[in-house]
């Protein structure tokens, strides 16, 4: 398989990021999905691409400089995700577009509980309900985000 | 996929995990990786303020473009508080000349009231459970690791991490940080603890006859040298006395709001020298210091260590004189 050019992930990457780090208001602040998490599932599961744990450890690393969490709190994280979504990816790929959604759900919730056991262990104080928002809203949001990056790839795909 | 493919596949997600936990624990209980966080800290700072940018724009063009009415409106709010706050000021100021008559007549070191250096928040969102804040002011502006950083209302946190033109601030609600503190009008010298929830701290070695009450001001101690004394810091919210514990807690609302609001200030002061700090607390603090059972001679070794662990240190060496 040719490789594609990396612009269109490397940016859908930077966004991820940058969606993670703008300013919401207070109370939509717990409602922000695990962007890079989601946009890492897709290339792994549509393109196979950033399939290689260190890649998900690296991209877990940036993530917590910049959100100022524990050196290797969200690279844990992501590297589970990352392992989860190899092992099921030939069944996951071709489930139809809700169930794939639950099935990411899943991941994230697992996501979930692996933070959920970091902040216990640093003894950070017990989240709020809100806690477990974020998994639902990634499962609402990730077939429209499957479009929106199929569409960018195939659009570059064309142009190329 | 083979069995070979599946195994390498765990090792390798073990390997990974295994180095994640490691850097944790270094993170959290060494510090050891501060060197690391710095670089990319550095290096991720354009990042932040490429995201700041338009927010800032847009506040500054809803300024540019706000109702003239309003606008005047809050030149007179603000004028009226200024008038209020510098009539406040002259009384103060009295009070100053007046503290430092007396404290020369006493022989005491004058105390020196640090410049100081407004910050804006950086327009990001980071973890809630970090309980860090970014403000945009760095080394370019003088801002240095250690500095004590407050709003109009009391302490907010100190400066964790530098870089070229933002600061990274560590709040004091972080489970991380501890505070030297007195309680007033008692003035009795604790620790105040973060909790991980935000306005919360706690006084955990409090002795089991203290007189702290609810309503209590707790203000800073200046032990330690990392803060200057007197800094409001919160409220005793009530103090709890477990028969069968060694220590009385209590829990201490803090009245800053721990940067939710858009401005800071930095208080510019060099963290203090051992020599500073012994000869101040060896005169001005021997009689509380010393029926508190907390020795100032030991105190300052610590100063010269790590900022943030200096106030671990304090706290062993008060246990150990208990």
């Amino acid at each position: 398989m040719v490789r594609q050019g990396s612009w269109g992930l490397t940016s859908s990457l930077m966004l991820a990021y940058l969606l993670t780090l703008v300013p919401l208001p207070h109370w939509l602040d717990p409602l922000r999905p695990y962007w890079v998490a989601l946009v890492m599932v897709y290339w792994h599961l549509e393109v196979n691409r950033l399939n290689h744990l260190g890649q998900a450890f690296v991209m877990g690393l940036i993530l917590d400089v910049l959100t100022g969490s524990l050196l290797g709190q969200h690279a844990l994280g992501l590297v589970i995700i990352n392992f989860l979504v190899s092992r099921f990816r030939s069944r996951i790929r071709f489930f139809p577009a809700w169930q794939q959604a639950i099935a990411v759900g899943a991941l994230l919730f697992n996501d979930r509980i692996v933070q959920l056991w970091i902040i216990g262990l640093l003894d950070r104080g017990w989240p709020s309900w809100s806690w477990w928002l974020p998994p639902l809203i990634g499962i609402a949001v990730w077939p429209w985000l499957f479009l929106l990056l199929d569409a960018a790839r195939h659009r570059q795909r064309q142009l190329s | 996929m083979d069995l070979r493919s599946v195994a390498s596949g765990t090792a390798r997600l073990i390997f990974y995990t295994l180095l994640a936990i490691v850097l944790m624990a270094l993170d959290f209980r060494g510090r050891y990786v501060d060197q690391l966080q710095q670089l990319a800290g550095q290096l991720a700072e354009p990042l932040v303020l490429v995201i700041d940018w338009p927010f800032d724009r847009l506040q500054q063009a809803s300024a540019f473009f706000g109702e003239r009415t309003a606008m005047v409106e809050r030149v007179e709010q603000l004028e009226q508080a200024l008038l209020e706050a510098r009539a406040g000021i002259q009384v103060v100021d009295d009070l100053a000349q007046e503290n430092t008559r007396l404290r020369t007549l006493l022989n005491l070191r004058e105390q020196i009231q640090a410049p100081t250096l407004v910050a804006e928040l950086a327009a990001i969102d980071l973890d809630p459970f970090a309980h860090r804040i970014v403000v945009k002011r760095g080394q370019r502006h003088g801002v240095r690791i250690g500095m004590p950083v407050m709003d109009a209302t009391g302490v907010v946190g100190q400066v964790e991490y530098v870089h070229m033109n933002t600061a990274r601030v560590i709040l004091l609600s972080d489970p991380d940080h501890a505070l030297p503190v007195q309680v007033l009008p008692g003035g009795e010298r604790t620790i105040a603890y973060g909790t991980g929830t935000l306005n919360q701290l706690r006084l955990n070695d409090l002795p089991m006859n203290s007189a702290v009450e609810q309503e209590q001001l707790v203000v800073t101690s200046g032990l330690g040298g990392q803060f200057p004394a007197g800094l409001v810091v919160g409220r005793v919210l009530d103090i709890e006395r477990v028969p069968g514990q060694p220590f009385a807690t209590a829990s201490v609302q803090a009245l800053s709001a721990m940067g939710r609001n858009r401005q800071v200030l930095i208080l510019q002061q060099a963290p203090a020298t051992p020599n500073d700090v012994d000869s101040d607390a060896s005169t001005s603090d021997q009689d509380t210091a010393s029926d508190e059972g907390i020795n100032p001679r030991v105190e300052p070794r610590a100063s010269s260590e790590q900022p943030l662990q200096q106030a671990r240190a304090t706290d062993a060496d008060l246990e150990g004189a208990r």
